[in-house]
């Protein structure tokens, strides 16, 4: 399909890096940006929820002086005068930040994340917090404390989660970009529901301090936003070493914009024969295979292969989260458990009656299982692809387990089924926009590679980009 | 004949943890820990002693990209 990218029509119309290079040429500057983003968030947040909290008076201050800098004519940074917001987890020394829960709606933290402090300084902004899944565990958009999140393509369908108010608002068009974080699908499935690209880095790529933990082992902050390149253009300067974080991989980081040349010719990509596909449903197979057939038109290579240990993922993957969630929350489970949502506190309880030799099984074969993944699939393919999810949207109401919805639980168990096992692998991922469901929802592409291959794995999304018109669609608000 | 699933999590959450079950829900979920069960008497046999250390971190620099 080669539709013509959308122009522009207004400021929320830009991209990223479409924002970035207006303010630098002078076009545009940080401040009507800014205007128009505070605009776009008063004017739509009645209907999606997105977002939590805005300092419109720091934004703006903020604004004004990225102007002041630019006129001055000094170097800018890749993303100056970009208004963003993110999920309400990253924290600001001395700025609320909710983590989506009722436990935290008052908690200020004394410390800024580094990847906060990254994107101020290649210029950008933050103008508020957004909504997200209750302490970032739900994958469907729900929220007790501040309310449920709903997509901009249709309000009554679940945003994904749990970077629930990173998907609406980029897809909503409030902001361009948001931070999301993944755990177990937290930035693909948003990404995929709401319409939009999303990365999940490759476990230790970019710095946690100051992010909300859930799990130590599978936790990972990723960018949403509209395109393949713009995520590129922030993961270029959230990842890399931080001596605030000894998990935080040294590996060097390489200019992850410079390897998006659209060129796949001859790129190997293995579609699994196995786990991935089970009870797909056939919309999504088949813009799955469309989307296919749009990267072998480029000159990529499909070759069908076997996931080897897809048994031993499932059930290890499921164990590690839940087991540190459960360590995480246990102080406030014993004090507070009325404060959490149902879905929440019950989810997390079961983590309590799980015995630590599983635990540690699970993460004793990690590594073993990786190297598997090394040897019998990177040997046959440079990256591998599936769909995000194997099911269409659901609805809110569908995947409200505390409403007491009949088959709420298996609902919401199953919208992660495609993506957890990625993070049991440490695996970079992203989803990317290849389609749309009989009823007017997105549908997600989910693209892997080997450990610290972001570039790679942008770089198809990126060509599959240039040849789609799916990601410049705009919800009908 | 086995007690409920949901009457051994709460008790080991009780021991151990200290934490009362939140809701019904929570109860209901703890019986299905009975799939992660399954799940792992599949997997028996595939855990062998292991006399070398291997570690997660090892693995994702030695299957890692070069030169993207």
């Amino acid at each position: 399909m080669n539709a013509p990218i959308a122009r522009p029509s207004s400021l929320q119309d830009l991209t990223l890096v479409e924002a970035a290079r207006q303010v630098a040429s002078g076009e545009t500057t940080s401040l009507a940006l800014t205007e128009a983003a505070l605009a776009a968030c008063e004017a739509l947040n009645s209907r999606l929820n997105a977002v939590i909290w805005l300092d419109r008076t720091a934004a703006l201050e903020a604004a004004e002086a990225l102007d002041r800098q630019t006129a001055s004519g000094k170097p800018l940074g890749p993303l100056h005068g970009v208004p963003l917001a993110h999920k309400d987890m990253y924290y600001q020394a001395g700025k609320r930040s909710t983590c989506g829960s009722a436990i935290r709606r008052d908690f200020r933290p004394k410390v800024t994340a580094t990847v906060i402090e990254r994107l101020h300084a290649a210029g950008s902004l933050t103008i508020g917090g957004l909504n997200m899944a209750e302490f970032a565990q739900n994958p469907t958009g729900h929220n007790k404390a501040f309310g449920d999140c709903h997509n901009p393509w249709a309000f009554d369908y679940c945003t994904g989660g749990s970077s629930s108010g990173s998907g609406a608002a980029v897809g909503g068009r409030l902001v361009t970009a948001a931070l999301g974080s993944d755990t177990g699908g937290s930035i693909r499935l948003p990404a995929s529901i709401c319409g939009v690209t999303g990365i999940k880095p490759t476990q230790t790529r970019v710095s946690r301090f100051g992010v909300m933990p859930l799990s130590f082992s599978a936790d990972n902050v990723g960018p949403l936003a509209r395109t393949a390149l713009d995520c590129a253009t922030i993961l270029n300067v959230i990842a890399g070493a931080d001596p605030k974080d000894p998990t935080c991989a040294t590996e060097p980081v390489p200019d992850y914009v410079r390897m998006l040349d659209g060129d796949v010719k001859g790129l190997r990509i293995g579609v699994p024969t196995n786990y991935f596909f089970d009870d797909i449903d056939a919309e999504v197979a088949a813009a799955f295979t469309a989307a296919m057939e749009v990267l072998q038109a480029r000159g990529a290579e499909i070759i069908p292969l076997t996931i080897p240990h897809m048994d031993a993922i499932a059930a290890y993957g499921a164990v590690v989260s839940r087991c540190e969630a459960a360590t995480i929350h246990a102080q406030w489970m014993r004090d507070c458990p009325g404060q959490y949502a149902v879905h929440l506190s019950g989810r997390l309880y079961g983590g309590y009656g799980i015995p630590a030799a599983y635990y540690l099984e699970a993460l004793e074969r990690r590594g073993p299982i990786l190297m598997a993944i090394g040897a019998e699939v990177f040997s046959k393919c440079d990256v591998f692809a599936t769909p995000t999810l194997r099911t269409k949207v659901p609805t809110l109401l569908a995947t409200d387990i505390d409403a007491g919805t009949p088959g709420a639980i298996a609902a919401f168990n199953n919208l992660s089924i495609n993506t957890r096992p990625i993070n049991y692998m440490g695996l970079p991922s992203v989803s990317a926009p290849c389609g749309f469901d009989s009823k007017g929802l997105p549908i997600g592409l989910q693209i892997q590679g080997r450990p610290f291959a972001e570039g790679r794995v942008l770089k198809v999304a990126d060509a599959y980009q240039r040849d789609t018109h799916w990601h410049s669609l705009k919800p009908p608000l | 004949m086995n007690p409920p699933l949901s009457d051994l999590v709460q008790a080991n959450a009780k021991l151990w943890s200290g934490v009362e079950p939140p809701n019904a829900a929570a109860v209901e979920m703890a019986d299905m820990l009975a799939q992660v069960i399954e799940g792992f008497e599949r997997l028996r046999g595939e855990l062998q002693f292991e006399d070398e250390p291997a570690t997660f971190l090892a693995a994702l620099q030695a299957t890692k990209e070069i030169g993207q």
